[in-house]
């Protein structure tokens, strides 16, 4: 028998307000263990939580970014769970009335189709704090960092429209760039900002009825929900074809014995609304002003940049991709260079050399001005592109204008004929039988002694003038000595 | 015998200005004061003492009220066992005190010492700082021998308050008795008629020939529904403690009971230690409707609004309704006979409306209970007054 998956995600994405979601304490995790902690953030007895503004817009605007439907009334429930990383036994989640309904992303499948995976909701909750798991002389210890207690979270659950896991790693790489593009958080599973379950089913091909479901926890990288979901649909396939029935539970991916294990079901039960937080009532005013703050989102800004710039669509979708690389080369074409020029060493050059450093192209050393101004000599012909590229790098540790560092190391390009023309005279002397095989109609030869003549020149001739030159003396057969 | 107060404030009180100059206050340690013990009756917060003070406490402060320290409460405030509220007032200890009221406790307490005691509207009184169970029917009561001291201490701390979101925004309505048209009306409901023991009814009618001869028109009218107050009140206030009581897990705070293994069997063995028979069993009613029977929680919620709605169409015919005062506790009750004398006093904490408690407003010692429509404390209060003008004359 045939089978085929049906997959759902479960995304947890903490975003990346300055607060945490009850309280005014820097939304900074990160910090030295208990820091950025208050009453409300610890659940001592007594304390209320307060909604945050920031938390809800950057969560308002993400739902928004992922094609969601904000709803006029959400509320808070009461998610009960005894676990000591939750020291008041639950977790405000609104698990009844989440913030927006609806949304989706399309993404291009294994064949090559467009289709949509849709988003059934997306709703706010608290995170719990982190437990730390220590020995103390022969003495285990588990102490609780506060830090993330509270720490604003969205989470994102999706329709069952996945069928393979090559969809959902599309899926979550479209969903990252898209929170990205609205500043919401940067989705980073390394970081754990990022957070995703899936749940797993396989029905015969064509079935409508859903089968059994596992839920799948702990991948920390895309590439790992992908294995996992995988893994998961292999080990489905193997028991129904030994007879055995599927189990509802949760599994845990282990990335070393690449396979998914079983864990210890968590006690859950329905939630109960909570009275102390006030139900969140958005005015269409308000839902108004945040669709007016959602930036242009990547579809409309890969159209628009192909259309404004002259780009492919594959080059326009490729910027567009990181909305720092988008706005990078926007900044690069603002001063006026080429754009085709910019988005060639942009790609080529730029992110490789960014990437090897370990650094995000909205934090370069080298900033778009400084490579527009670097663009621009080359586009005047005033360094060549070797030079260029080897400019480039020293930008990155350097805060010297690319003039002053082509200057400082001679690089300006020699483009005067009377100058290289002594200098192709010598390599044609040296490289006699190359000569000899262009004159047989071997044309190839010609791009060894115009690197010869670059050689010669220390890198800085210029490369046109070069082939210019050596085309004019081989063709009037001014055969040298 | 324990003394009426666990914890009594030493600091000297410096002469002190504002609407509350020089009056006493006393609290219960349920409510937050930075460094005084804060176990609110239970185990569960063994040796806690707040960091914070709760908002009642700072207007408090701010007014000039001198806080004379905490009074011994029941586990949580729930019932009135073990607990000494309203001892303060009635032994001149203290002008006012602070009781929390989840199903009529500070009615009750007023009552048993022979003090007025008032349920502020809900939403009214801040709740950051009260250690609670049940969160959307608990609310700050006042005890005292004056109404006059009751709208004081109640315009002190009411109104918005920065650090519990769940109060509305709009300002709290002026409480001053000009403020209000006067009652003229008050409502009686049969059905509260008739479920009272026959002893307990004469009382009734003879408080009620008190309101009338105070120059209220008395009008008898129906709500069916009303036995369902009890029924609301124990699904959706057991499953509300139960949920929110979970942070009483002596994790942080409270009574950690010795030897368990793993962090499942602590949370057993300090939980089945720390709280006391009532709250335990009310907890576990609430769990069971939680986990068991949602679908009753649900409907008990549904039926909570229409009580809600059926309480508004009665207040919109009088101006008040007059309701018999709750029973007294057995001094040593399981849940069951711990709610039951409040049966008739839940239905304020259900609907959150504002209800005025007066001891002795018939010949013979029987209280009865003035409720109006929420945020109408003012007319409530003022008709108070009058009452209780009358029955000095007498």
């Amino acid at each position: 028998m045939e089978f085929e998956a049906v997959i759902g995600l479960e995304i947890h994405v903490e975003l990346n307000s300055a607060t945490k979601l009850f309280c005014d304490c820097p939304n900074r995790p990160g910090d030295e263990p208990n820091r950025n902690t208050c009453p409300t953030c610890l659940w001592f007895p007594g304390a209320a939580p307060r909604l945050g503004r920031a938390p809800l817009e950057k969560a308002a605007l993400l739902s928004l970014g992922l094609g969601g439907e904000l709803q006029p009334r959400s509320a808070f429930d009461q998610k009960v769970y005894y676990y000591p990383d939750l020291p008041k036994g639950y977790q405000l989640s609104q698990a009844r009335l989440p913030l927006s309904r609806g949304g989706g992303i399309e993404i291009t499948d294994e064949a090559g189709e467009r289709k949509t995976l849709r988003i059934h909701h997306i709703h706010m909750e608290e995170d719990v704090a982190r437990l730390v798991h220590q020995v103390e002389g022969r003495t285990p210890v588990s102490l609780v960092d506060f830090n993330r207690a509270g720490a604003p979270l969205v989470e994102i659950v999706t329709e069952p429209d996945f069928r393979s896991p090559f969809e959902a790693m599309e899926f979550l790489k479209a969903l990252r760039t898209r929170v990205r593009y609205v500043g919401a958080s940067d989705c980073s599973m390394d970081n754990g900002t990022m957070r995703v379950d899936a749940n797993i089913s396989i029905r015969p091909r064509g079935s409508g009825e859903l089968g059994t479901k596992v839920e799948v926890k702990n991948m920390n990288s895309v590439r790992h929900v992908g294995d996992a979901i995988a893994y998961e649909i292999d080990r489905q396939r193997a028991l129904v074809e030994a007879g055995e029935a599927v189990v509802l539970h949760t599994r845990l991916w282990d990335p070393d014995r690449k396979a998914t294990l079983p864990m210890r079901g968590k006690f859950e039960g329905p939630c109960v609304p909570d009275p102390s937080v006030p139900v969140i009532d958005l005015s269409p005013e308000w839902i108004g002003r945040m669709r007016e703050r959602l930036p242009e989102m990547p579809a409309a800004r890969t159209a628009r940049m192909a259309a404004a710039y002259g780009l492919s669509d594959e080059e326009a979708r490729f910027l567009c991709a990181e909305v720092e690389v988008a706005d990078y080369f926007e900044a690069v074409a603002r001063e006026g260079v080429a754009p085709r020029l910019a988005m060639h060493w942009i790609a080529t050059q730029l992110l490789p050399a960014l990437k090897e450093r370990k650094l995000d192209p909205g934090r370069s050393p080298v900033g778009p001005v400084r490579l527009a101004a670097l663009l621009g000599m080359l586009a005047r012909e005033e360094v060549n592109a070797g030079a260029a590229r080897e400019v480039l790098l020293e930008m990155f540790d350097s805060d010297e204008a690319p003039e002053a560092i082509v200057g400082a190391r001679g690089l300006t390009q020699q483009s005067d004929a009377g100058q290289l023309e002594a200098l192709a005279d010598q390599v044609l002397s040296q490289h006699p039988e190359a000569v000899q095989d262009i004159r047989r109609g071997q044309g190839k030869a010609i791009g060894f002694l115009i690197g010869q003549v670059m050689q010669a020149s220390g890198g800085r001739a210029n490369p046109r003038v070069i082939r210019e030159l050596l085309h004019r003396k081989l063709s009037i057969g001014d055969e040298p000595g | 015998m324990d003394s009426v107060f666990v914890h009594r404030n030493q600091e000297s009180a410096p002469p002190s200005k504002g609407a509350l100059a020089g009056l006493r206050v006393a609290i219960q340690p349920n409510i937050s004061v930075v460094g005084w013990p804060t176990e609110a009756g239970s185990r569960a917060l063994a040796r806690y003492r707040a960091v914070e003070d709760a908002t009642v406490v700072r207007r408090l402060r701010a007014a000039g009220a001198r806080l004379c320290g905490s009074t011994r409460m029941s586990e949580f405030g729930f019932g009135l066992k073990g607990s000494r509220a309203g001892e303060s007032v009635a032994g001149r200890e203290a002008d006012a005190e602070l009781v929390l009221d989840l199903m009529g406790e500070c009615r009750a307490a007023g009552l048993r010492v022979g003090v007025c005691a008032y349920k502020p509207s809900y939403g009214l009184v801040s709740r950051q700082g009260i250690v609670g169970l049940i969160p959307s029917m608990e609310c700050c009561g006042i005890v005292s021998e004056s109404l006059d001291v009751v709208r004081r201490v109640l315009a002190t701390i009411a109104g918005p308050d920065e650090f519990d979101f769940s109060l509305p925004e709009e300002p709290p309505p002026d409480f001053a008795p000009a403020a209000c048209r006067p009652a003229s009306t008050v409502g009686v409901l049969a059905e509260a008629r008739a479920a009272l023991p026959e002893a307990e009814k004469t009382v009734f009618e003879s408080a009620l020939e008190g309101l009338e001869r105070a120059g209220f028109s008395l009008r008898e009218l129906t709500l069916p529904d009303f036995p369902l107050f009890p029924l609301v009140h124990g699904i959706v206030g057991s499953v509300e403690a139960s949920s929110s009581a979970g942070r009483y897990d002596s994790v942080r705070y409270g009574l950690r009971a010795p030897g368990a293994g793993n962090w499942n069997d602590m949370y057993l063995a300090s939980r089945r230690e720390a709280f006391g028979t009532v709250v335990k069993s009310y907890l576990l009613q609430g769990a069971f409707f939680q986990f068991e029977r949602f679908a009753s929680y649900e409907d008990a919620c549904r039926i909570r609004a229409r009580l809600i709605s059926g309480m508004d169409l009665l207040l919109g015919q009088v101006d008040l309704l007059a309701l018999p005062a709750p029973g007294s506790e057995p001094s040593d009750g399981r849940l069951r006979e711990v709610c039951a004398p409040y049966a008739g006093a839940m239905f304020a904490n259900v609907t959150g409306q504002p209800v005025l408690c007066l001891p002795a407003a018939a010949p013979g010692g029987g209280g009865i209970q003035l409720a109006g429509a929420r945020r109408g404390d003012a007319r409530v209060l003022e008709a108070g007054e009058r009452i209780m003008n009358l029955l000095r004359r007498d």
